[in-house]
């Protein structure tokens, strides 16, 4: 007997009692979710009949041998059929064979062909999922004459060679149709998804469908679950709040750079926007209902109220203690502004300006020589050229008074770019 | 006040605007139904048999309707295509043999729709030899350039066009007593080409692939189960719309051309032979209605047909992808537009039999999608609590039963006539 066996060769193996009488056919495999890194098999689920079929499940130490056909120890009357399915946390058949399962290594979801089982010591271990081409053909028992046809038309064609497996180490399991078991399953077979970047899992998060989407968003811890949220699309957005409680909507937007907020918050109808508002604290609640009067594409629509300010009074040191109290602030702390009492924008200084100058020194002093900023209902493009102009990496927003309101770091003002760029680019194709 | 705002205040005015904001998968789905070669259907069937056909839409009615209110109800409760829920269910043996037939169905469908862009634009005297590569481009271009769901908004609008057939049938003074009596009196005849042709209706109007993309529709809403409501009234405004225009259009072709027994062979020359009973403008709109279904349904079933059979194996699908990331799909959406633009291109291509048989494939590989549709509908462990009922289940499997007796007699009926030959 060879060392790796696929699970599809597996289904409906003959099952003997201990005398070598027939006792049903092998249906699934539970498998002990808690075992390391290769889960190791804990149960045989087999069945018997065709039109009303029966489920037993027999434990695997009952397990004499696996050969072409599966031993067992115990005679026949000691396994128990009935017509429910023996309940399991965790299966290959149910969970795992012909569902998608997340490739942690390549960060997107595939469909599960077949699975290789490790024998060691009449002990089963899931290895690999198998998510190839040749695994479909072999499952309808057509190998040989595909691998004909494809080695007479290319004999050195990849298909014949390569096998492509995933480790089971690096094969994240869906939740089956959220909505019955979500986020359960998840715990049982622990959660490897928070090793992919953000940007990754948000991709791979879009890919899947809406229940398992919300169970698998809701798995993942609140830190990565606000970074994920950000990078995902407005459209996928808005479709997951849909699902979640009023408080998870609430700490989310709580917790998502306030620029990103407010274009969520636009999006939604009237009603439900105020409604949120209403849940959201009193600081957030100010923030943002500053940021949602002005146009999307504006300099106002596109600016965040992260920022860090000091008064025209404030020393060198003042500045270097505001940073530290700040070390984990959203927003950019490498910039300061500095207003007046009616926050009156009077400059902008950097940490590389003031880090070396005396502590007693006014801040102010070391402010950019140039004066530069934009106004609120100024375009993308006249924040994007002064940018550029500049070489600066963000830029102070006023009103027509002068009073600050909000500053544009670049990659806002990139994302908008990109999807303007991106249009024109599909115009001229 | 503007004009939004004097609508926002009136209250039943801005329920309706809510109810046509939900409106979607339902219409939608109804819309692309009536394609080419549903038209050629209705109108051959028509012609041929005359009002007492008519009956048959009755049934296929409720039929859509209950099959369609499964595809909306799975799709959510599950937030998944049935292609998925089929792959997960019952394994790859099942999954290939059913979308092969689909993909073999679905070619045959494509060509059809072609066929409908050849007679229509044919009528406005242009060649096929233009018509259908020209249209068969701008397909291309729509899809891999284009913003797929604009134009699917566009062709929407568009299917407004279906509704012509009104003015068809109303121009063709029908004895409208006779069309409500026969609606409701069945008169079956059991010979071969009557039963190929009630088979050829329900294959059409509950075409297999229409499930597929019910389903997929039902899920780019997102619509859950909390919207149960509002989606069914969709699913219902769509089947008798669908239908409706199943009616019209067989009385616009029982009034005219079965009465003066003028036989046809496709929707084409329906068009044509509306001429001299219905008027020039009855057949220039029966003509344009048949371009535009045509070109609607040519766009969705290629696309649509290559997006389920690689959700089902599982490889990388989407019009958004690009053709390095989704190599399958594209070679399987150009090789269905190739195959069926070849095959209406063929110098006297036998369009009818093809167009025939196409609806008979279709009516074959109904059961065996309605049969894996019905297991998993009432499995609790994929519907939860939202499994059928028992009047569900009840029309759910007699339709089954009736399409497979349906299918088996016209398998059986050739073999008899052969073996009385001898």
């Amino acid at each position: 007997m060879e060392l790796f066996v696929y699970f599809s060769k597996m289904i409906g193996c003959n099952v003997q009692d201990n005398r070598g009488s027939w006792v049903g056919r092998l249906h699934d495999i539970a498998m002990n979710p808690n075992s390391d890194i290769y889960p190791k098999a804990s149960d045989l689920i087999i069945r018997r009949g065709s039109f009303s079929r029966e489920y037993a499940r027999v434990n695997w130490e009952d397990i004499a041998s696996i050969e072409k056909d599966i031993r067992l120890k115990i005679t026949s009357d000691r396994i128990k059929f009935s017509r429910e399915m023996p309940k399991s946390d965790f299966t290959l058949r149910r969970d795992i064979f012909d569902q998608q399962v997340v490739d942690i290594d390549d960060q997107r979801v595939v469909r599960v062909n077949d699975i290789y089982l490790l024998r060691v010591d009449n002990q089963l271990y899931a290895a690999n999922v198998d998510v190839g081409l040749r695994a479909i053909f072999r499952r309808l028992g057509w190998t040989g004459i595909v691998d004909l046809i494809v080695s007479i038309i290319n004999s050195k064609s990849p298909y014949l060679t390569q096998e492509e497996l995933i480790p089971w180490k690096a094969t994240q399991i869906l939740p089956k149709l959220g909505r019955m078991r979500s986020v359960l399953k998840l715990d049982v077979t622990k959660n490897k998804l928070s090793s992919i970047p953000p940007a990754a899992l948000a991709d791979i998060i879009q890919d899947l469908d809406l229940f398992a989407r919300v169970s698998v968003f809701k798995s993942i811890d609140s830190v990565l679950q606000n970074k994920v949220f950000t990078d995902m699309t407005l459209a996928y957005k808005e479709e997951l709040i849909e699902q979640l409680s009023e408080g998870e909507v609430a700490n989310l937007i709580t917790n998502i750079p306030a620029d990103e907020a407010t274009d969520l918050l636009m999006k939604l109808p009237r009603e439900k926007t105020h409604h949120l508002m209403g849940l959201l604290g009193t600081e957030t609640n100010k923030k943002l209902r500053k940021l949602l009067g002005f146009a999307q594409n504006s300099a106002g629509g596109l600016m965040t109220a992260e920022y860090l300010t000091l008064k025209a009074d404030a020393t060198v040191a003042d500045a270097l203690q505001k940073i530290k109290d700040n070390i984990n602030f959203p927003g950019t702390i490498f910039f300061l502004y500095i207003v007046d009492d009616n926050y009156k924008y009077l400059g902008t200084t950097s940490l590389r300006r003031f880090f070396n100058e005396d502590p007693q020194s006014l801040l102010l002093k070391t402010c950019y020589p140039e004066n530069i900023h934009v106004y609120t209902d100024d375009s993308v493009e006249q924040v994007a050229l002064l940018l550029e102009r500049y070489k600066s990496s963000s830029i102070p927003v006023l009103n027509s008074q002068d009073i600050l309101q909000g500053i544009i770091t670049i990659d806002d003002v990139l994302e908008e770019l990109i999807s303007l760029a991106w249009h024109q680019y599909k115009e001229k194709l | 006040m503007n004009f939004w705002q004097k609508i926002k205040k009136n209250r039943v005015l801005k329920n309706i605007l809510i109810f046509l904001a939900m409106l979607g998968p339902g219409v939608i789905t109804g819309s692309v139904d009536n394609d080419a070669g549903g038209i050629t259907t209705y109108s051959v069937a028509a012609a041929t048999y005359g009002y007492p056909i008519l009956w048959t839409l009755l049934p296929s009615f409720i039929v859509l309707l209950v099959v369609q209110e499964m595809n909306m109800r799975m799709g959510a409760c599950t937030g998944k295509g049935l292609a998925d829920l089929i792959r997960e269910t019952f394994g790859i043996k099942v999954t290939f043999w059913i979308f092969l037939g689909l993909l073999v169905a679905d070619i045959g469908n494509t060509a059809t729709e072609f066929a409908g862009v050849a007679g229509s634009m044919n009528i406005f005297g242009i060649s096929k030899y233009i018509s259908v590569p020209l249209t068969a481009g701008a397909v291309w271009i729509l899809v891999t350039k284009g913003n797929y769901k604009v134009s699917e908004r566009i062709f929407l609008f568009f299917s407004l066009a279906l509704l012509s057939y009104v003015i068809s049938a109303v121009a063709a003074k029908p004895d409208w007593h006779q069309v409500g009596l026969a609606l409701i009196q069945p008169q079956i005849q059991f010979d071969k080409d009557y039963l190929i042709m009630v088979l050829g209706i329900v294959g059409t109007t509950i075409a297999p692939w229409m499930q597929f993309y019910m389903q997929s529709a039902v899920i780019e809403k997102g619509t859950t189960m909390e919207d149960y409501k509002l989606a069914l009234a969709d699913v219902i405004i769509g089947c008798v719309a669908t239908v409706a225009v199943a009616v019209f259009i067989m009385v616009a072709c029982a009034a005219t051309l079965h009465v003066n027994n003028v036989v046809i062979n496709e929707a084409k020359d329906a068009a044509l032979a509306l001429k001299p009973f219905a008027g020039a403008l009855a057949s220039a709109v029966f003509a344009f209605g048949l371009f535009v279904a045509s070109i609607f349904s040519a766009t969705i079933l290629p696309l649509a047909t290559s997006f389920y059979i690689c959700e089902a194996f599982g490889f990388n699908a989407g019009i958004d992808k690009r053709v390095e990331e989704a190599p399958q799909f594209y070679a399987l959406f150009a090789s269905i537009m190739v195959i069926a633009c070849v095959v209406i291109l063929i110098p006297n291509a036998p369009l009818i039999a093809i167009t025939l048989w196409t609806q008979d494939i279709n009516a074959m590989l109904l059961p065996v999608v309605l049969i894996s549709m019905q297991l998993m509908v009432n499995n609790p462990e994929i519907m939860g609590e939202h499994v059928n009922n028992k009047l569900q289940n009840a029309v759910g499997w007699s339709t089954t039963v009736v399409l497979i007796t349906l299918t088996l007699l016209l398998l059986v009926i050739p073999a008899f006539d052969f073996f009385k030959a001898h």
